[in-house]
């Protein structure tokens, strides 16, 4: 596969504040590319450093080998769906889609003949004569959609598309954006917050944090094998524990020597240990490798959550068995359940279940997001 | 609760709305007067028609409102643009309060600042004329430019940011994306703030005052000097129309912005659609409109340049500044009096010329303008005290009598008068004589006689007094016997005793109200001047009968052409005031303004005699042997600044008591 956009050693800040450090991306053509990461990582300015919007302190962005640093927006073959659409509001659904070829002087044969494919690509035949403000969310969408792609774009660029939507709708609108994408075969740069939106979706996944990249990968690689605290925690559930890696293959923690199927690091390395909520299974008291109090249990609907007390640190975990609370219970885990990764600066920081509430960490998000 | 709030919507209405319905009726009332509405008649509004002086003001002020409100919507809207992309907020928000500022101003600062920069400028740079249309253009442009960027500001900040980025995204260049998506965006902002724009320039009266220059008069200015006499009844017709006018153009702004015409385009183009045809592209059709709209607004803006340019070509260019309403003026018929000076200069010595007639409404008015030195005028119709003081201050320039041949038929009376003893620097246009109006049907005959009318309890409450020191001391002096010129204190002082001992019999003391108290017979006696009394006459009620007398003795005054030291082109301004003397127009104005002529040809007219009837003539031109002697006796001179000061403060003493 050809590489399409790859940044090299950029750095971006504004007014004095790193907002981009040092960051190399290789974006390859027809993948679906998503920038994954919290709000203020660094994942939509580097979506504007190729829209062409906002130019990079240092560094390159080349587009198929060339240098396009200073490549204004509309020079540029690539195309942005903007986090609010932001359709024109004086035009209707069909003006908007006709925008772009309009700005090309396309005929108006093909013209009218690329709009009513797109329209009928994104299910809007029939809306053409209709005011964009009197369209529903999702419809909004579509035709933002729609615009952006007419003109046939190299790249198209998404900065969180579906944030605005409710989570039925945005579950169909990410379904429908894969098709597009495998139907038109246009590279897609994708940006959101949503680590579940991000896995399902993604061909390839790049978590940023502060400003730098954290790992690139494949769904199943930043899933199965994230390379710090940070990716673990941020990608699903993760109880992440101090361990010591006795020698390959063998680690030690929370009190108990596991068997595990990593290897490669010095003897007895302090290192953090990885174990996601559903691959821990509830034992008996005495068949456990692992032994703790019950101290809340929530039903989520396919599972329960359960939070258990281990020697002081709190682990959680998703079994479909129902335990009560302040029951004692065993925990089994396999050796391919257990994920080593290397200390790192976001070691401790995470995979502690505390101070764990769902309402807290909606809050959480809310916050982020109001921030944005 | 409901109740009263639906009380006091109501009564905001009638508040809003009564001035205009009261304007409305008059407008198509049959007779001049304010008081009585004596039948439905569309004559004021044949009358605005032919007034060409007030069509042409009103021609210059939308003029000047469209440059004006054209202007300061490109400049703000850039303004705004630029403000809005400021970096940082600090600045913003300082360019915010600068905005500002000049909204807060109050206008008469801005008039006289205004004024004083353009003098100042005009001086640095050596232009003769500081004041001109340019002037008054610059003035309008820069206090309606806030509130454009007050509209259009705000609406930038609202609108999405990421919708130019989108344009720029799909292939616009920045400033097509400008012209492309911002600009249809804001644009409602725009349209307010233009209109906006449009109406403050349209009613402003105070900053045009101080700005505007010669031969270049807004309706506001013509309207505010029309009080020589009552504002006349076409203005009630014009403000009418400029009511309607606007009205139209409201509903129309709105009609086209309201959700049901946005439906009837989106069905009329979905009928389109339906017949096969493909639809047509929004974006022409609105590059369409613009260049249309720019189209015209180039077309006005040259139109006015041109008018404006070809006055200036004219090799000849007369100005003229005189009272308001004083000039026979082509209205109900009579001569135009400019227009006919033009065509006469015209055919005489085969040159064009151009007459800029504009109006002030007191001597002091004029006075200012001219002390300013920032206009130039060639010929003012000052009064008698006025051209005492100019003279005095070297303001006037002495007349080549050679040029006025016809000042011989100027009636020997007037000759060796106290203002200008030696006349050298005047030529009497029109003067009038303070009398006594009553209501016959109320006063008994033989009260009438003297000023002890005036004074007379049997008709307590049914007096009027002027509402200004000078008048109302000397109908006091006058019967007193005291001279109203005197600088000896304790006779004002006296008079202000009788001034007190009159106030029980006093209804009010009034100006311009007093035409109508007097045509309503809501008041049965007055003093004012002969020539106003025909103006009263011509409006009395139906159950008042007017009659006038002269007290003796009585105040004249005398109006006179003479030619400020500003003056461009002399021998001009002399032929012009030797025409007003030539029998038809010297005639047309007696007749127009009902003051007295001092103009032989006039008052010995045969025709003249018979228009204005017997009665008239005996009190327009009373016979009073030496009249020189009479009027160098008793009539007003100017007093010293001290003691006016004094004057004013028994004045205040009279109407604060």
């Amino acid at each position: 596969m050809d590489k399409i956009i790859e940044l090299k050693n950029i750095t971006k800040s504004f007014d004095g504040e790193v907002v981009l450090d040092n960051i190399s991306l290789d974006i390859y053509d027809n993948e679906f590319l998503t920038l994954l990461g919290p709000s203020g990582c660094g994942k939509t300015t580097t979506l504007r450093l190729i829209g062409g919007f906002d130019t990079p302190d240092s560094g390159d962005v080349l587009f198929m080998g060339e240098r396009i640093n200073d490549l204004p927006p509309h020079k540029r073959n690539v195309n942005t769906v903007f986090q609010r659409y932001a359709l024109f509001p004086h035009l209707n659904v069909f003006e908007n889609v006709a925008f772009p070829l309009r700005e090309r002087k396309t005929p108006r044969d093909e013209l009218e003949q690329r709009v009513n494919e797109m329209l009928a690509m994104v299910a809007l035949k029939g809306f053409e004569h209709r005011s964009v403000a009197s369209l529903s969310g999702g419809q909004q969408q579509r035709v933002a959609i729609a615009r952006a792609l007419v003109g046939k774009p190299r790249v198209l660029l998404l900065d969180e598309p579906l944030a605005a939507l409710d989570l039925k709708l945005r579950k169909d609108m990410q379904q429908e954006l894969k098709n597009i994408q495998k139907a038109t075969g246009i590279t897609f740069v994708f940006v959101t917050h949503d680590q579940e939106e991000a896995l399902s979706m993604s061909d390839t996944i790049v978590v940023m944090s502060e400003g730098r990249i954290q790992q690139i990968g494949s769904s199943q690689d930043v899933y199965n094998e994230p390379k710090n605290a940070f990716v673990a925690d941020f990608i699903g559930e993760s109880n992440i524990v101090d361990g010591v890696m006795l020698r390959d293959k063998v680690v030690s923690f929370s009190g108990h020597t596991f068997e595990c199927v990593d290897g490669g690091f010095g003897p007895s390395e302090a290192v953090d240990v990885v174990v996601r909520p559903e691959d821990v299974d509830i034992v008996a008291e005495d068949a456990g490798m692992l032994r703790g109090v019950v101290t809340s249990v929530t039903f989520m609907g396919v599972h329960y959550e359960v939070i258990v007390d281990i020697g002081g640190f709190k682990w959680m975990i998703q079994t479909t068995d129902y335990v009560g609370v302040d029951e004692r219970i065993g925990l089994y885990i396999e050796p391919d359940a257990i994920h080593i990764m290397k200390k790192s600066e976001y070691s401790g920081l995470y995979g502690d279940y505390a101070s764990f509430s769902n309402e807290f960490d909606e809050l959480a998000d809310a916050e982020s997001e109001a921030e944005e | 609760m409901k109740k009263a709030s639906k009380i006091f919507t109501a009564l905001m209405f009638v508040f809003l709305f009564a001035p205009i319905a009261i304007l409305l009726l008059f407008s198509f009332n049959e007779a001049r007067s304010l008081s009585v509405f004596s039948g439905f008649s569309l004559k004021w509004y044949k009358e605005l028609f032919r007034d060409t002086e007030t069509l042409k003001t009103v021609r210059n002020t939308l003029v000047l409102a469209v440059c004006a409100a054209g202007v300061s919507t490109v400049m703000g809207t850039a303004a705004a643009v630029g403000i809005d992309r400021m970096r940082s907020k600090y600045l913003r928000s300082a360019m915010d309060m600068v905005t500002n500022i000049p909204m807060i101003n109050p206008d008469i600062i801005t008039g006289i600042s205004m004024m004083l920069m353009f003098v100042f400028a005009s001086r640095l740079f050596g232009f003769a004329n500081s004041l001109s249309f340019i002037t008054l253009l610059i003035a309008h442009i820069t206090f309606c430019l806030p509130y454009v960027i007050l509209q259009v500001l705000p609406k930038l900040r609202q609108m999405d940011k990421s919708l130019p980025e989108a344009a720029m995204d799909l292939g616009c260049t920045p400033w097509g994306a400008f012209w492309k998506v911002e600009l249809p965006e804001i644009m409602p902002a725009i349209v307010t703030g233009m209109i906006m724009a449009f109406t403050l320039s349209l009613d402003d009266f105070v900053i045009s005052y101080f700005t505007t220059g010669t031969g270049f008069q807004t309706l506001p200015i013509r309207i505010y000097n029309m009080t020589k006499k009552t504002v006349t009844p076409d203005m009630y017709a014009l403000a009418t129309l400029i009511f309607f006018v606007i009205l139209a153009l409201l509903l129309l702004s709105n009609l086209t912005d309201s959700e049901d015409s946005q439906k009837l385009r989106a069905a009329r183009k979905a009928k389109r659609a339906a017949s096969g045809r493909p639809p047509r592209d929004p974006r022409k059709q609105r590059i369409l409109y613009a260049c249309g709209g720019s189209l015209a607004v180039v077309a006005v803006a040259a139109a006015v340049i041109f008018a404006v340019t070809e006055t200036d070509n004219k090799p000849q260019v007369l100005n003229v500044y005189n009272w308001g309403e004083y000039i026979s003026d082509g209205s109900e018929g009579t001569l135009d009096t400019v227009k006919a000076f033009e065509v006469w200069y015209e055919e005489e010595y085969g040159r064009p010329v151009q007459v800029n007639y504009t109006t002030f409404a007191s001597n002091e008015d004029m006075y200012a303008k001219l002390s300013f030195d920032a206009v130039s005028y060639d010929v003012v119709i000052p009064s008698d005290y006025m051209i005492a003081r100019m003279i005095e201050e070297d303001m006037l320039l002495p007349l080549d009598f050679d040029n006025i041949p016809n000042y011989k038929y100027i009636a020997d009376n007037f000759h060796g008068l106290y203002y200008d003893p030696e006349d050298a620097y005047s030529v009497p246009y029109a003067y009038g004589i303070v009398g006594i109006i009553y209501n016959a049907n109320e006063v008994d005959e033989a009260d009438a006689g003297g000023w002890d009318l005036m004074w007379n309890d049997k008709y307590a409450g049914r007096i009027l007094q002027f509402n200004n020191s000078r008048d109302a001391f000397g109908t006091a002096m006058y019967r007193a016997g005291l001279d109203v010129n005197t600088t000896d204190r304790s006779a004002w002082d006296a008079a202000l005793e009788d001034l007190l001992a009159q106030r029980s019999v006093v209804r009010s003391y009034v100006q311009d109200e007093v035409y109508n108290m007097m045509e309503s017979g809501e008041a049965a006696v007055a003093a004012y001047y002969a020539g106003d009394y025909f103006t009263m006459l011509d409006a009395e009620a139906e159950n008042v009968d007017l009659r006038f007398y002269y007290p003796e003795p009585t105040n004249f005054y005398i109006d006179a052409m003479c030619i400020p030291t500003c003056c461009q082109n002399k021998e001009l301004a002399e032929i012009f005031i030797n025409f007003m003397l030539s029998e038809e127009p010297a005639i047309a104005n007696a007749e127009y303004t009902w003051y007295a002529s001092p103009n032989t040809l006039v008052y010995e007219n045969e025709d003249y005699i018979d228009e204005m009837g017997e009665d008239a003539m005996a009190i327009l031109y009373p016979d009073w042997g030496d009249f020189a002697e009479k009027y160098n006796a008793y009539a007003y001179r100017n007093l010293d600044g001290e003691l006016l000061d004094y004057i004013n403060s028994l004045w205040e003493t009279l109407k604060i008591n």
